[in-house]
């Protein structure tokens, strides 16, 4: 193999695909980017069989080949050459791989590319679904936290992606809180399906996407046992997670007693004051939502949060209080985590009782919705 | 030098005896004992002071109460009802310093104000204590007031019952001099013997002799001893947090038990009042100890942390039989006392789960059982069914308790 490109792309492309290399693995070869040299370009893939993340650049090929190479060696040494050419050499029949630009040159050991997984590719395939890559970022970043961080029930350490004619939606859910986001596609599917995907990789490919313009390509293998998604010169991949995802609808409360709408911002920086001090009592915050007595008054939401030896806080908000007064107490975490991902100006809770969930929506937007299941607290 | 400080010591009365007789003023003037049942094998909690002229003592086994006073009155510990007025005691006492810290239910020690006038302004707040208690609660508190925690309380012990007694600036080791030295807390029965035979009765002799001979006897406390004995304690008051630290209950049983099903039965209904008590108090707890008491007076105790923060008598059950089984395949010995006791405690806080009902049907089938039992304590000890000392199993509430058995 012999090929030349330039150091800037090949130092991006390394940093792109890195995010896949298995950091402890038994299987030396998945500490390795697999680097491929045909038709004018350069292809660099890692894998840590979770997930899987290939970059391909434009390169002067003299002579096709593979190897793949310690990913952490190459990366480290690439981005310490100037801003020059940089030619790979592999001499026939061996191992070791000769990196040169300007006046260094090294030689790294490898390890033969047929001991590297393979991986499928989207090629020439009609991919599932398109979608423009900002929406699909912001959609992962309002669901994928919702999920499970341990392993104990594997679906729900997985998002939910649904594809319903030209409807995708997104669910998580970690056992006491649930996120859903839905998006129309520009073209509907040609068939509805619905696949689990570890929250961890689709937060990495948001990330690996974190730049990318325009449309990604997602297509779902068809033997469901694979996502693939495609930017450009960027590819990704994840399996996906077997299993039967909860009936989430169901659980989505259709009625409330009370309902409150507030602004976000005041509502997440209270929140955060109030973590203050429900850190040191279970992270409970308590919402008490007290409707007004007049159209001059709409009334307020009070949040607050005390803990026995240290102390309290409470900030009161001005809000429109529809329904009868009530109280609620949820972990704090979970509400500024959702106040944080949502979007809108003012966002509305309902609730019926404070021992069921509370619904967070944002106003005007039917698109996400995020439920919460409350803490019942002593004096509630 | 500055302003002297002022601590008053609050002791209420012969507090279960008096709440006693405050509630059946037929009572009064009669040996009254509280604790246990007569011919049982429980102790006195407290005793009124009649009881008291026939050598009775709180702790004293109630059968060597019966024998020293035959026509005694005896009643069974009504804890609830003096909690009640123990809370009154407190609201009391938080109107008259900021600084109060409570010793037991029916013991506190407060400071007064940052530069008292002595001696007018702490004797005119301890006699309105004393007034406002008698007024309000009905009952008779004793009061010391003195320069410090230490020689306050001897004030109020040499006091007792229904008076007050107030040791001015700089007479703190007059005071003390020519009491015996068991009168100063911290030194219990064995110190003051080991005293004894050093040739030490009063606390002026303890005050005298160096304190480096005291370390036979107090060890590392030695210089603390001498000091006190001298009437100097900075200790200040610090008021502790609301929230109990544990909760807990224990019996002393008829007869000692040796069934592995009894012990267990005795258990379980220990930890029912424990799980239910901390409930009433909204809070949760996550380390349950047990504590076994042999036929011999052998007394052992075990601990164990939960992986969770519990409110429930089962699982507080299970932690303890579990415990209370390891010390008996150790000891094998038949078992006079079981103590149940949770500590760890925190607000009561429950996440409840999306797809798991179980945490919230448990919790409102508890707070069922609350209600129902506390109906039912309300209707009184007529109600009260023999064997049921455990709260609930009676009647409907058995059904609930079947029902949370099968989640």
């Amino acid at each position: 193999m012999q090929v030349t490109c330039q150091q800037g792309e090949l130092h991006r492309a390394l940093a792109h695909v890195s995010r896949a290399v298995a950091r402890k693995s038994t299987l030396p070869v998945l500490s390795n980017v697999l680097l491929s040299a045909q038709e004018g370009q350069l292809r660099l893939a890692a894998t840590n069989l979770e997930i899987a993340i290939a970059a391909s650049l434009p390169a002067r090929v003299a002579e096709a080949g593979q190897l793949t190479v310690r990913a952490d060696l190459l990366t480290e040494f690439i981005s310490s050459l100037p801003s020059d050419e940089v030619t790979l050499r592999i001499e026939p029949g061996s191992l070791t791989l000769a990196v040169s630009c300007s006046y260094s040159k090294a030689n790294i050991k490898g390890i033969p590319a047929e001991d590297f997984p393979t991986l499928p590719e989207i090629g020439e395939q009609t991919p599932t679904a398109r979608i423009e890559s900002g929406l699909l970022r912001e959609m992962i970043g309002q669901v994928a936290f919702a999920a499970a961080t341990d392993d104990s029930r594997p679906v729900l350490a997985g998002v939910l992606v649904e594809f319903q004619g030209s409807t995708l939606t997104m669910a998580a859910a970690d056992g006491f809180r649930l996120s859903v986001r839905s998006a129309e596609l520009d073209e509907p599917v040609a068939e509805d399906l619905s696949i689990i995907v570890p929250a961890r990789a689709l937060q990495e490919l948001a990330r690996s996407m974190a730049d990318a313009e325009g449309t990604i390509d997602l297509l779902v293998t068809p033997t469901r046992s694979q996502l693939l998604a495609r930017s450009g010169p960027v590819e990704f991949l994840s399996r996906l997670i077997d299993g039967h995802f909860p009936e989430f609808r169901q659980i989505i409360p259709k009625t409330y007693n009370t309902r409150v709408v507030v602004s976000r911002e005041a509502f997440l920086a209270a929140a955060r004051r109030a973590k203050i001090f429900a850190q040191s009592n279970n992270e409970v915050v308590r919402l008490q939502l007290l409707p007004g007595d007049s159209e001059l008054d709409p009334g307020a939401v009070i949040v607050s949060a005390q803990a026995a030896e240290a102390g309290d806080n409470e900030d009161l908000l001005s809000a429109r209080v529809e329904g009868p007064k009530a109280q609620i107490a949820f972990n704090g975490r979970y509400l500024s985590d959702v106040l944080s991902v949502m979007k809108s100006a003012e966002v509305a809770l309902e609730m019926t009782s404070p021992n069921a969930a509370g619904v967070f929506r944002p106003v005007g937007d039917t698109t996400f919705t995020h439920v919460i299941m409350p803490m019942v607290i002593g004096n509630i | 030098m500055d302003a002297q400080r002022a601590v008053l010591h609050a002791d209420l009365d012969a507090f279960f005896a008096a709440a006693e007789v405050r509630r059946r003023p037929e009572l009064a003037g009669k040996p009254l004992i509280v604790g246990g049942r007569p011919g049982g094998r429980g102790v006195v909690s407290s005793a009124s002071y009649e009881a008291r002229r026939y050598g009775i003592r709180s702790g004293m086994p109630i059968r060597q109460a019966e024998r020293l006073c035959p026509q005694a009155v005896f009643l069974p510990v009504d804890f609830a009802y003096y909690r009640e007025l123990a809370a009154q005691f407190r609201a009391i006492l938080s109107d008259l310093s900021s600084l109060v810290e409570h010793l037991s239910i029916d013991e506190a020690c407060l400071e007064l104000g940052p530069a008292p006038r002595w001696p007018e302004e702490p004797a005119a707040a301890g006699r309105r204590l004393r007034q406002r208690v008698r007024a309000e609660l009905g009952l008779s508190v004793t009061v010391g007031i003195a320069t410090n925690r230490t020689v306050a309380k001897v004030a109020a012990d040499l006091a007792k019952p229904d008076g007050l007694r107030l040791i001015p600036p700089g007479q703190e080791a007059t005071f003390l001099a020519p009491l015996p030295v068991d009168y100063l807390p911290g030194i219990g029965p064995n110190a003051a013997r080991r005293l004894r035979e050093l040739g030490v009765r009063t606390l002026g002799q303890l005050a005298q002799i160096p304190p480096y001979w005291l370390r036979v006897v107090f060890g590392r406390r030695a210089e603390e001893v001498h000091q006190r004995a001298q009437g100097i304690d900075p200790r200040p008051v610090t008021p502790e947090e609301r929230a109990p630290k544990s909760i807990g209950h224990e019996r002393t049983f008829h007869r000692d038990l040796s069934e592995r099903s009894e012990i267990r039965q005795a258990l379980r209904e220990l930890s029912e009042k424990t799980a239910r008590e901390m409930r009433l108090e909204g809070l949760q707890g996550q380390v349950v100890s047990v504590k076994v008491r042999f036929d011999d007076f052998t007394t052992l105790g075990r601990q164990r942390r939960l992986a969770r923060p519990t409110i429930d008598g089962r699982e507080i059950a299970e932690a303890a039989v579990g415990l209370a089984f390891e010390l008996l395949d150790e000891w094998r010995r038949p078992v006079r006392l079981l103590g149940v006791r949770v500590s760890g405690l925190a607000p009561l806080a429950v996440q409840l789960a999306l797809f798991d009902p179980r945490p919230l049907r448990a919790l409102l089938l508890l707070r069922a059982l609350d209600r129902l039992a506390a109906r039912r304590d309300a209707a009184g000890a007529s109600s009260r069914r023999p064997g049921t000392a455990l709260g609930y199993p009676v009647g409907p509430a058995r059904l609930l308790v079947s029902a949370l058995e099968r989640r």
